[in-house]
């Protein structure tokens, strides 16, 4: 019963295979290839040429440089949690696993900085420092398994971005194997603001089309001496984006500011994690501010203020780190839970200026109307950053085709008040079209002209981030360039 | 929740229920995947995926890939029975699963489907024949081969085995297993086979039948000693069904439902007078809880099933939430405790264990960090996947505190793997059942009134 190796004929796994030290760390076979055909983003599928899993920052040097040296198109992946399909291999790449660069190399808690290799997983950070009082502050709501190298690729955020910034705010340097194999270190003593071009700033959320991260040094923060976290119940949506925007208005700046609608609501009630919210309720928000004990009281006593003007239905503190825990963990594992009530769903990303709230929830409620299919919402509502959830089942025809047509529309909304198309799930396939809601040609342009100076075989995940070539302008200029 | 499911329901009785490439009847269930949405929250949870880092080794891929076979895209061959086997089937991935995705389930669907399709051959398929089909069931046959064990460990056979290196003639893992083997005693079984009735010390409160197990009463009779002692020092009368047989655990994790659904059946014949089913071991108390997945498309014993299913107790849980007298006498030692998976992910039993060694004067419990993390033992997976299992164990006992005398839990099988982690890592831990502890406690306790 056996089944026999036909593939590993094909030279190029097997030169691969010598790189990384054997056939145990290389996957060809087509029913192991399969769970690699997609990551968070389930609706692109693709089967990769073959998965492989380096363990040194060399050996994914030599694997680059192989691709690079055969035309093989190539590209790296984490945890694959990833929302926008970054790391799905649309053009049948060699996939290369960060999950066996794992470690967590070194931690400097007098300089506040932390070295990991890109496998290395978010919440694991802040579990091998928090005895000593420190944390890791960007938290995507997938930290319990996503990698921080697939962070720095995506530039994630987290619930608690509002007050603390997102992933780039946090990398002080890193290793990178460039597309061609070389391997460069940028700021790596983590001085901040080195001279030059900050090479930083443009690797991070550059979507693993510029390099491959292969170390990370990030900044650890101190925890707070203080945490408290509110919960407040709504009767109308426009009640609670009200009262977000009153919040920040009254110059408390909150650790997180986080809102769900009733949709989403019956989702996590349904799920794993229920908390117990009332069905009846059109919206909640989860506060939390931290920082110094002094005043976190009286910040808390305005929100609760701010929050009765605003006709709360109800509003509670947590009582204590188990409460506070659960409300959390029922926040945290939100999309996921949208499998409790839907077989299918797609999460959209937009920003929006936090004052167009209601203005834009109301219009994604049209949306939803107009397609027939259910939107939840889960957003940051502190730095606008919604989550619109298309609920939808793959298997009934045509459902995929309107999910995907309702988000572009979110987004257009996003796009129309002076928003974004995205604020931390990147761009990946999903989004590259709507990229010309937000740019023109010139500036699209003038991004894969980067794009090219480091990847100019564009070998290294083709076909994300940016508009496929339609438009002369870019066909042209790659023929000029061949 | 899906379209196909209700389809199903419609279909004619006499219609086959195979779906895709599953070409035989009781194919996993497409509303159980239907759940899963791929978010990946359960990647860090899955041993095997800690060990490989490598997607069809998590909890996400197999129900990937198994929803792959029954869309067409796969077939039932070697390389999708590798990553179904492999897996653990600890269940961790279905609590750290944000929409309740039944993981386990699927993949025992699953192997169901493995094993008809292709059917172990070979040494392989008689060793596993043998022992699943010619002893577990067979009690007689186990008590027997506990005998032969009991002479090759009293009749000094065992010291010239190890003596004489006589032993390393079996695969290392397999001499391993042997070091730790725990002395055979007389199984609970035949001891009160005459009795009927155990009765309470004291007032009788509640009747209760206890499920000896199969492996657990030629290898642990002394638990279930213990776990008599402590129900009847608790006003309960304990009965044991004579007819009753093994839970079929480890045919269904093999993939052998048929056998699963043949002792299921017999043991629910069995039970048909209990109120209460007493278990001391995690896996077979999960096994019971589940009788109802086994019977999918058998209305008649699905509902047999299920009311037998809600009659099955864990023992810890028992004991919790019908009060038991807490012991007067001291027990001083360090403790930690190792949630058994089919215990904790099985049936979601984590408390009442804890509270009970605490209950115990003298006792200090110390915190064990990912207690809930799988020991690789798994049913028979240390035997069958020796090296994953040896992986595992080796990444538990990183979490086992250095500085406790004993290591208590609620399953056999732990126990046992728990004991070579011991051994092989040059670790002095004792080993003990949550109950046992409790019985020593009130052991201790008549004693010191005897004085």
């Amino acid at each position: 019963m056996a089944v026999k190796d036909v593939q590993i004929k094909d030279k190029h796994i097997e030169n691969l295979a010598k790189i990384v030290g054997g056939a145990q760390s290389i996957l060809y076979k087509k029913e192991d290839l399969l769970a690699y055909d997609c990551d968070g983003f389930t609706i692109h599928r693709h089967l990769p040429k073959a998965v492989v899993f380096p363990k040194s920052t060399e050996e994914v040097a030599q694997i680059v440089k192989y691709c690079h040296e055969n035309d093989l198109p190539f590209l790296a992946r984490g945890a694959g949690t990833g929302l926008s399909g970054g790391a799905i291999p649309l053009n049948g790449e060699v996939v290369i696993s960060l999950t066996k660069m794992k470690r967590l190399l070194s931690v400097d808690l007098e300089n506040r900085r932390a070295v990991v290799e890109p496998g290395f997983v978010n919440l694991k950070l802040t579990h091998s420092i928090s005895d000593k009082g420190y944390y890791y502050a960007p938290d995507p709501s997938s930290q319990y398994c996503c990698t921080i190298g697939g962070n720095v690729a995506e530039n994630a955020g987290g619930a608690h971005c509002l007050k603390y910034g997102v992933t780039t705010n946090h990398i002080l340097g890193m290793e990178v194997v460039l597309p061609n194999g070389e391997i460069i270190e940028i700021s790596t003593n983590g001085v901040l603001d080195p001279p030059g071009y900050d090479l930083l700033g443009l690797l991070t959320g550059s979507e693993g089309t510029l390099g491959i991260v292969t170390k990370i040094t990030v900044r650890i923060l101190k925890n707070p001496e203080a945490k408290q976290t509110v919960l407040a119940y709504f009767d109308k949506v426009s009640d609670a984006s009200q009262a977000v925007s009153d919040i920040i208005s009254a110059g408390i700046v909150p650790a997180a500011l986080e809102m769900m609608d009733k949709t989403a609501i019956e989702g996590v009630e349904a799920a794993a994690f229920p908390v117990g919210h009332p069905k009846d309720i059109e919206a909640l928000l989860l506060i939390e501010v931290d920082g110094i004990s002094a005043g976190i009281d009286e910040q808390i006593d305005e929100i609760l203020k701010v929050c009765r003007r605003r006709n709360v239905r109800e509003v509670k503190v947590a009582q204590d780190e188990k409460e506070r825990e659960r409300w959390w963990a029922n926040r945290k594992t939100g999309f996921g839970a949208m499998g409790a009530i839907s077989p299918d769903y797609l999460v959209q990303d937009g920003v929006i200026p936090r004052s167009k709230l209601p203005e834009v929830l109301e219009r994604i409620k049209q949306i939803s109307e107009k397609y027939g299919l259910r939107i939840a919402n889960i957003f940051h509502a502190g730095d606008g950053n919604l989550h619109p959830l298309v609920l939808f089942d793959a298997r009934k025809p045509g459902e995929t085709e309107k999910a995907l047509a309702a988000g572009s529309e979110c987004l257009q909304v996003c796009a129309d008040v002076g928003g974004s198309i995205t604020g931390e799930h990147g761009v990946g396939i999903e989004k590259r079209e709507e990229m010309r809601f937000i740019f023109t040609d010139e500036e699209i342009i003038a991004q894969t002209n980067i794009r090219d100076v480091f990847n100019p075989k564009n070998l290294l995940n083709a076909g994300k981030l940016f508009p496929t070539p339609g438009r002369c302008v870019e066909v042209k200029r790659n023929e000029k360039t061949k | 929740m899906s379209v196909r499911e209700s389809d199903l329901k419609q279909a004619p009785a006499c219609t086959t229920t195979s779906l895709g490439n599953y070409l035989w009847s009781d194919p996993p269930d497409e509303s159980k995947w239907a759940d899963c949405v791929h978010c990946g929250m359960c990647l860090e949870s899955c041993p095997t995926y800690e060990q490989t880092g490598q997607e069809q080794h998590s909890p996400r891929g197999r129900v990937h890939l198994i929803k792959s076979v029954a869309e067409g895209k796969l077939e039932v061959n070697e390389a999708f029975a590798d990553p179904v086997f492999a897996c653990l089937d600890c269940r961790a991935c279905t609590t750290a699963c944000p929409a309740d995705v039944d993981v386990g389930g699927l993949i025992e669907e699953a192997r169901g489907q493995i094993r008809q399709a292709m059917p172990l051959t070979g040494w392989k398929g008689a060793v596993s024949k043998f022992f699943l089909e010619g002893v577990f069931p067979h009690p007689d046959r186990l008590h027997l081969l506990g005998n032969l064990l009991k002479f090759y460990q009293k009749s000094g056979l065992q010291k010239v085995a190890r003596k004489t290196r006589l032993i390393n003639i079996m695969p290392e893992h397999l001499v391993e297993m042997e070091a730790v083997l725990p002395e055979v005693k007389q199984p609970v079984r035949k001891k009160y086979k005459q009795a009927g009735v155990i009765k309470a010390k004291g007032e009788t409160k509640r009747t209760v039948a206890l499920l000896t197990g199969c492996v657990m009463d030629v290898m642990f009779s002394d638990i279930n000693e213990a776990t008599i002692n402590v129900l009847t020092r608790n006003g309960n009368d304990v009965v044991i069904p004579q007819n009753q047989t093994c839970c079929g655990a480890l045919h269904v994790h093999a993939g052998d439902r048929e056998t699963g659904r043949k002792l299921a059946k017999q043991n629910i014949e069995a039970f048909k007078d209990a109120e209460t089913v007493i278990v001391n071991a995690a896996g077979c108390g999960c096994m019971l809880k589940e009788y109802p997945e086994l019977f999918r498309e058998d209305d008649e014993w699905r509902e047999k099933a299920e009311q037998f299913a809600s009659k099955v107790e864990d023992i810890s849980k028992y004991l919790h939430d019908t009060g038991y007298e807490k012991p007067k006498a001291e027990i001083k030692t360090r403790i930690t405790y190792h949630d058994a998976c089919h215990l904790a992910h099985g049936q979601g039993i984590r408390q009442e264990p804890r509270s009970i060694l605490l209950s115990i004067p003298g006792v200090e419990m110390v915190h064990m960090p990912n207690a809930d993390r799988c020991c690789g033992s798994a049913g028979i997976y240390n035997i069958t996947n020796p090296e994953m299992a040896g992986a595992v164990l080796k990444s538990k006992m990183e979490y086992v505190p250095e500085d406790v005398e004993m290591i208590s839990m609620g399953n056999p099988g732990c126990m046992l793997q728990m004991a070579l982690g011991v051994l092989k890592y040059g670790r002095n831990q004792k080993i003990v059942h949550t109950v046992q502890l409790l019985d020593w406690a009130y052991q201790k306790e008549e004693r010191l009134k005897g004085v």
